[in-house]
């Protein structure tokens, strides 16, 4: 983003809502940090930041590659033209009982680097894609930053996306449940060397006498839930829980 | 993505806090979605949100009608919104059960009491999205207090800066709680970020006369 030099009247309203501290105001005009700004959005909207001059406006090839990348991925209200699949990630359990994304003796498990607050690069993102494609992850095709990878078997970053800086970037695949202790293990020990923090979800279906299979592991492992989760109540149709032999 | 999961806080500042999710499944159920939802948000309405947004527009913290979100509304709809008491969700929920729109409706909040109501409705939940906490780096994290309001946006979009300048605001008398908590979540432009909870978060910032 760019702040048009003849319209800023260095009022400083701008600069607490950029969540990257990109913008700062020097001898009475506010600039944006290229490196630091993640293409956001927040200060070019009208509605969200006053500016009093309206000064914000789009850096020429802002929607190209490879910068594009910041721009789809951290704004949520653009859709994407650089990987041509809306959001940061899927729709994972929200239409679950409708897809069966992620059906009985399954996990779903989203890594989502640089939230809160942090932000990540890719460099960051594949820190966490190049360890779990070691045990074998396959990573989510219908993940946006699954499509940046040039090779998803090593969970390599297509190198022209490697300086790019994200609000977050969001690992995402699905395993038998079996392989759950390996994979916290996996991403227990990757989170070691990042830069960055992630939150960390975990998708499962309830059994029929409504327990979660997951639990019991992640007790074993000494992992506690938070007490908030995500419920899809089941009352999306076609209903689909299980999964048939001829899908796997 | 997950924006309405890792919303953090006491599980007593969670308790009240629910974020209602009904979204159509590209590909699958969405055809003739459009119409369904614009009833489901008329519903919502009816029961009394704290918050409603379309990231293609903006929510009602920003200023725009139920008509405007309703319009905006698109081919693959939508809808999320935020509600501030259990007895509203337990509500909605049964008004979506009555309503049978054949739509996957998610609710985020405190999980026992989720899955109590929906027993009591005689709803049997599919599957669930657990929050495993945040890894990594997190000394470089602000405070508690500060992430129990960014992560009511979980697009990233409320700056720990600007709750750390609306808080000083509410400390020193020069903003009302009210006024402060629509100021930080007007970045949200989903409509998830609940400004009750804000409200009651920000009390104990007010300097006692
Ligand atoms: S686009 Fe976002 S990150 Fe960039 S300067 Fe604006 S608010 Fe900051
Ligand atoms: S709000 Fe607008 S006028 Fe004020 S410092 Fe920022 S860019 Fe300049």
């Amino acid at each position: 983003m760019l702040v048009d030099q003849e319209k800023c009247i260095g009022c400083g309203v701008c600069v607490p809502y950029c969540p990257a501290a990109a913008i700062s105001v020097v001898d009475e005009k506010a600039s944006i940090d290229q490196e630091a700004c993640l293409e956001c959005g927040n200060c070019f909207r009208n509605d969200v930041v006053p500016c009093p001059t309206e000064a914000f406006y789009e850096k020429p090839g802002i929607y190209e590659e490879p910068r594009g990348i910041r721009r789809f991925f951290s704004d949520p209200t653009t859709t994407h033209s650089v990987t041509k699949v809306p959001g940061r990630g899927t729709e994972e359990v929200k239409t679950n009982d409708v897809t069966g994304r992620i059906c009985r003796g399954e996990i779903g498990v989203a890594v989502e680097l640089g939230r809160p607050c942090l932000g990540t690069s890719m460099t960051e993102f594949e820190k966490m894609t190049t360890a779990l494609a070691a045990i074998g992850v396959v990573f989510e095709e219908a993940n946006p930053l699954t499509q940046l990878l040039i090779d998803k078997k090593k969970g390599i970053i297509d190198p022209k996306y490697k300086n790019e800086k994200l609000v977050s970037a969001i690992v995402e695949f699905s395993a038998p449940i079996e392989r759950l202790t390996k994979i916290m293990e996996t991403i227990k020990e990757a989170a070691k060397s990042l830069d960055t923090v992630f939150s960390l979800d975990l998708i499962c279906c309830f059994e029929a006498d409504g327990t979660l299979p997951v639990l019991p592991v992640l007790q074993n492992m000494g992992i506690k839930p938070r007490v908030n989760s995500k419920v899809n109540l089941g009352l999306g149709r076609p209903y689909k829980i299980i999964r048939q032999p001829q899908e796997v | 993505m997950t924006h309405t999961l890792h919303r953090r806080g006491t599980d007593e500042s969670l308790k009240n806090d629910y974020v209602l999710l009904v979204t159509a499944a590209s590909g699958i159920n969405h055809v003739g979605s459009l119409d369904k939802l614009r009833k489901v948000l008329e519903v919502i309405w009816e029961v009394g949100p704290a918050n409603v947004g379309s990231q293609h527009l903006g929510t009602i913290l920003q200023g725009y009608s139920l008509e405007e979100i309703k319009a905006a509304l698109n081919e693959v709809p939508r809808i999320r919104c935020a509600f501030s008491s259990k007895e509203k969700v337990r509500e909605i929920i049964r008004r979506l059960k009555e309503l049978d729109l054949g739509i996957s409706v998610t609710v985020e909040g405190p999980t026992t009491d989720i899955v109590e109501m929906s027993n009591e409705m005689e709803i049997k939940p599919h599957s669930v999205n657990l929050s495993l906490d945040i890894w990594g780096k997190k000394e470089d994290l602000p405070s508690e207090e500060i992430l129990e309001f960014v992560t009511m946006c979980g697009h990233g979009l409320v700056s720990q800066y600007l709750v750390k300048e609306v808080t000083e605001d509410v400390k020193n008398g020069k903003k009302t709680p009210e006024k402060a908590a629509v100021e930080i979540g007007i970045p949200c432009v989903c409509g998830i970020y609940n400004p009750d909870r804000a409200i009651e978060l920000l009390q104990k910032y007010v300097p006692q006369k």
